[in-house]
């Protein structure tokens, strides 16, 4: 579907992604994570045709597109929904219509496969309501709907859980992987807000100043598990972890920075994954530091500022990075 | 002295036939290019919205001389014999109308939610259909902007009396008569046609905002 080379973007002289390769498949179901400021939004921009990267190429079913021009036909297949999306003056159904209305479709077709669109996330309720009359979460799922009805070839989705409930934000996932299972689409969301987007996504890109990174501020793995459990042990890199879960097969670890214990020495405690390494980063962020371990892989502890003093702890440290396994939580 | 009721009836009519008429020709030409300025990014963009809040402050009775030796006897289009005509007023009060209807366009859909011009582009439309979802959404400030063309237009004086000669039954429209009159020292006359003016003015702009209001969501 979209095949990325040495993209780059910058805003006003600040680069905000560089992207040394990227490849989505027609069917992917893509989750790109990372905090605030990461370059989440300039990446779904630029899949959506809506700016032009500084450098590198964008390539769309194996085509460049590099024109104004080509952007724009590329856009006809492309759909972006914003972190707060903007509805059009009138009624919902003339929201979820319009797409179709700007590419030449009678008012009735439209009509009718807005209304199996916003059926797709059991919103058809909504139909004739006004678009200012509605609430966070139905304005998403509505924007949603809008993008479904003009059958795109990749829907993106921007931060879709900052306005939705739990229980609408389930009903937004399984409304797209129905519409997933009617025709080949491929679904890329960016979110901060994980723990949905695992559960769904097949494949996580996460982003850091602008770049992939293996791991994000969350120490996130994507892993393989065995199967047989409750207790399995897991390879992250050479870090060997117990993980309690039921599940088999593919899934997506994450240790909570704040879950982990920093030590000089190996600890005699009841944490039973426990990982050598040096300290390479060390971020202030409020209060607490983040201290970034390296111990083969990467990983992010959170701990207070006066922890960090009484340890003596700077980079190049040598320390122990531990966690308990009920820590870990498997999606 | 005062004039017959039908002289001022016809010089009243003739200043609202030409406003309404160069207000719709200069609001037809001017926002679209508004729309154009205001949603499309290419080279110079800034230098033509520069000159065209510039030509805002052009004063009236340079517009006037301008239209005059275009229009006059041995200029370019004299041979069209329309100067000292009313549609040469109508000519020179687009020239003025003309810019605050591309400026106010270009700065009512800049100002308007980044987000609009985006969700309509995302979701297939081309440039004039989404210039158009902008306007839609903006269009009280668009109708400010007719507002303020056929404010101008109706109460513009300078043009109107070069290019037009005020000349009686041919030529003379209420901004006109008002400077003749007072001229004259006929005050009484002044300030009656005055307030023909003011009440035109009044009632082309309520008819302006009922439309707006209408189809209100």
């Amino acid at each position: 579907m979209f095949e990325l080379a040495l993209v780059r973007q910058a805003y006003g002289g600040r680069t905000v992604l560089m992207l040394d390769a990227l490849r989505i498949e027609r069917d992917a179901r893509l989750a790109i994570v990372g905090p605030n400021g990461s370059g989440k939004s300039t990446l779904l921009r630029l899949l959506a045709f809506l700016e032009a990267p500084l450098g590198g190429t964008i390539a769309l079913e194996g085509r460049p597109v590099r024109t104004a021009r080509e952007r724009r036909r590329a856009r006809a297949r492309v759909t972006l929904v914003e972190q707060r999306p903007f509805l059009f003056r009138g009624t919902v159904l003339e929201n979820v219509a319009w797409g179709l209305r700007a590419r030449g479709v009678s008012a009735m077709q439209a009509h009718s496969r807005a209304l199996e669109a916003l059926a797709l996330l059991h919103s058809d309720a909504l139909a004739g309501r006004g678009a200012r009359a509605l609430s966070e979460g139905e304005v998403q799922r509505v924007a949603v709907a809008r993008g479904l009805a003009t059958a795109p070839d990749a829907l993106l989705l921007d931060e879709p859980a900052s306005g939705a409930d739990r229980a609408a934000l389930h009903a937004l996932y399984a409304g797209i992987t129905a519409a997933q299972a009617r025709r080949p689409m491929a679904v890329c969301v960016a979110s901060h807000l994980l723990e949905d987007a695992y559960r769904w996504a097949d494949r996580i890109l996460a982003l850091h100043d602008g770049a992939p990174s293996c791991v994000t501020p969350e120490n996130l793995f994507r892993v393989e598990l065995p199967g047989g459990g409750p207790m399995q042990t897991v390879l992250l890199g050479p870090l060997a972890v117990d993980v309690v879960t039921d599940r088999a097969g593919p899934a997506t670890l994450a240790i909570p920075p704040d879950e982990i214990v920093l030590s000089a020495e190996p600890l005699r405690s009841s944490a039973r994954n426990a990982m050598p390494g040096r300290i390479v980063r060390v971020a202030e962020q409020g209060g607490a530091v983040r201290v970034t371990v390296d111990g083969g892989v990467e990983l992010v502890a959170l701990i207070t500022r006066r922890s960090l003093e009484e340890l003596g702890l700077t980079v190049g440290a040598a320390v122990y990075a531990s966690f308990k396994s009920v820590a870990v939580r498997v999606f | 002295m005062t004039w017959p009721h039908a002289e001022v009836a016809g010089i009243a009519a003739l200043s609202l036939r030409v406003a309404l008429l160069a207000t719709a020709v200069a609001c037809a030409l001017g926002i679209p290019v508004g729309l154009w300025l205001g949603t499309t990014a290419f080279r110079g963009r800034r230098a033509l919205l520069l000159a065209v809040n510039t030509l805002l402050a052009v004063p009236t009775v340079v517009v006037g001389l301008a239209i005059y030796l275009l229009l006059s006897r041995h200029g370019p289009l004299g041979g069209l014999g329309l100067l000292f005509t009313w549609p040469a007023i109508v000519v020179a009060e687009v020239v003025l109308a003309f810019p605050i209807a591309a400026a106010l366009s270009a700065a009512a859909v800049q100002a308007a939610d980044p987000r609009i011009h985006r969700t309509a582009l995302t979701l297939g439309a081309g440039p004039v259909r989404a210039a158009f979802a902008v306007a839609r959404e903006a269009r009280l400030a668009l109708g400010a902007a007719v507002v303020v063309a056929f404010a101008r237009v109706l109460s513009e004086v300078g043009a109107a009396m070069i290019v037009g000669g005020n000349i009686r039954h041919q030529t003379r429209t209420l901004t006109t008569a008002v400077a003749l009159a007072t001229s004259q020292g006929n005050f009484a006359l002044a300030i009656a046609l005055g307030l023909v003016l003011l009440a035109l003015a009044l009632t082309v702009n309520a008819l302006i905002l009922m439309l707006q209001g209408r189809g209100d969501v």
